[in-house]
């Protein structure tokens, strides 16, 4: 479980965070969104230790989050591999790091091996990796040692859908274990896939937290209908009803209807459009 | 779910950290073994140096062949000691520019055990190519065997501690490899002439004999050339110079290293 409460930090004249406070419970998903600057990796790196906040707490299964390290297992934003070190090489590193036996360790890579689809450049320089194939490294390595808090920053940051499903898969199978995902992603279908909750982030603050229903609720849909020459278009927080009202209404033949629910990407542009640091 | 983080009895932690300082050992050594071209130079250009200048030096010093000999051998060895330098300062740049030590401080592994990681495998290969360098200037350059070869080897352990402190703190302030490189080749010039590599300090300018008391490639010379002669009385005020050097440099390698380069200006 990760429980942060009311984190500050400046850097300079940048307050990256300001107040920003998170709970995640052991086996929960939960989405971070929003825009560049929000905070979100600022706040990644707060929880994998690396950061220390300036006011507020930071706390992983009650300790305090550089004290356990062991707990987290780190994807971040940017690659962080070692080009002349092959990925088996570098589960080995970060596995062994954890404290993980020899025995332990080899049943985790074929684990791993199988669940991310690693087998056919396991033994290749992570130097000589597609983009791909390093995120899929990077995951591996934040897995390795099934730490109870997954920090995942844009994981799949410019994967291609092969990668990304198989990483899904692996995430939904991790917090089906009980661990405690922290997923950030600007492909907000990911987190439908992943039947996260959705936390956004702006200035340096959560500003709204919930499941996907409750954040949609109130937001408006669209609901297009089409005769053909004419077209009516109109936005509503009730699609259906005001679907039903156009067909009642109408008086010539429809030719095509189009009925949009609100979904992440209007509740993002509603929350997280503004943030323009 | 998670591996235990954090074992109880000090016995445990004391093999947990062992353990981790193994495998950081391997990865470091794995990753030099797999660029090994900087140390293969950095042995072999000093043997034809030596072999090269050998004459030069005899005849430069009046007082007789074994001195000329002497500085034949320590000359080089400490120039090209101080080449090594780029190793120690590519090997921890290369961790700011591929973020890897930023993914290190995530694991379970404190600051110092991975800066022992790290420096181990490095301070191995520095003594192995002293050591080299010292036994090929008695074999082949004729360089008398040492009267106590303890005593070399911790002159040349105190000589490879001042290197690598130095390297690690100019990884952490240098902004490139090329910064990096301009900084280490100009730097083991001045410091290794000034410091009476090339040419010996007693035939220098007044001027320059002052100098090269700000050199540690002066004190590394006189501690080195002492040792071989088996002074140890001679070697061991050098020897603290380049300990105070040393642990001052090393010291604010530590202090920068532990507070990573996540929102840092450099790189």
């Amino acid at each position: 479980m990760l429980e942060a409460i009311e984190l500050t930090k400046r850097y300079g004249s940048v307050q990256a965070l300001d107040g920003f406070s998170l709970r995640v419970d052991a086996g929960e998903i939960v989405g971070l969104v929003g825009h560049n600057g929000a905070g979100k990796t600022t706040f990644i790196e707060m929880a994998a230790g690396l950061v220390r906040p300036d006011t507020g707490t930071m706390r992983i299964d009650g300790a305090e989050a550089g004290r356990a390290r062991n707990r987290i297992g780190i994807a971040p934003q940017h690659i962080a591999l070692y080009r002349w070190t092959t990925v088996r090489e570098h589960l080995e590193l970060f596995g062994g790091l954890a404290g993980m036996g020899r025995a332990e360790l080899s049943t985790a890579i074929d684990e791993l091996v199988a669940a991310l689809r690693l087998g056919e450049f396991i033994d290749r320089r992570a130097g000589f990796l597609s983009g791909g194939q390093q995120r899929r490294t990077q995951a591996a390595a934040a897995l390795i040692h099934r730490p109870a808090v997954l920090l995942l920053d844009e994981p799949t940051a410019g994967a291609d859908p092969q990668t990304r499903e198989a990483l899904l898969d692996v995430v939904k199978q991790r917090a089906g274990e009980g661990a405690a995902v922290i997923y950030t992603t600007h492909y907000l279908p990911e987190l439908a896939d992943l039947q996260a909750t959705i936390a956004v982030a702006r200035s340096g603050r959560i500003i709204a937290r919930g499941t996907t229903a409750e954040l949609l609720d109130g937001l408006p849909g669209e609901v297009c209908v089409s005769f053909g020459d004419e077209e009516i278009r109109t936005t509503t927080t009730d699609p259906t009803t005001t679907l039903i009202e156009l067909l009642n209404r109408a008086d010539r033949p429809v030719k095509a209807i189009d009925l949009r629910n609100p979904s992440l990407d209007d509740l993002y542009r509603s929350l997280a459009v503004t943030d323009v640091r | 779910m998670s591996v235990d983080a954090s074992p109880r009895s000090p016995l445990a932690s004391s093999v947990a950290t062992a353990h981790r300082i193994g495998v950081l050992v391997r990865h470091n050594i794995r990753w030099r073994l797999r660029d090994p071209g900087q140390v293969i130079s950095y042995i072999v250009l000093p043997m034809i140096i030596m072999l090269v200048f050998k004459p030069i030096y005899v005849r430069a010093f009046d007082t007789g062949s074994m001195s000329g000999i002497l500085h034949a051998v320590t000359g080089p060895l400490v120039m090209f000691s101080v080449f090594t330098l780029t190793i120690v300062g590519n090997s921890i740049l290369l961790e700011r520019e591929w973020r890897t030590w930023d993914r290190l401080r995530t694991s379970s592994a404190s600051i110092t055990e991975l800066l022992l990681g790290k420096v181990v495998p490095v301070f191995a290969i520095l003594l192995v190519q002293q050591l080299v360098l010292l036994v090929y200037g008695c074999l082949v350059i004729g360089l008398p065997f040492p009267r106590s070869a303890g005593l070399v080897v911790l002159a040349v352990v105190v000589w490879v501690f001042t290197l690598i402190a130095i390297g690690a703190a100019m990884a952490t302030i240098l902004r490139s490899h090329s910064e990096l490189g301009l900084v280490s080749d100009l730097g083991a010039i001045t410091l290794s002439a000034v410091g009476g590599a090339l040419v010996p300090v007693a035939i220098m300018p007044g001027w320059a004999q002052v100098v090269a008391h700000f050199s540690p490639g002066y004190w590394a010379l006189t501690m080195l050339q002492a040792a071989v002669r088996g002074d140890a009385l001679a070697a061991f005020g050098p020897a603290l110079v380049l300990l105070g050097i040393g642990f001052a440099a090393g010291g604010f390698a530590v202090w920068r290293m532990a507070r990573g380069w996540g929102r840092s200006d450099l790189l």
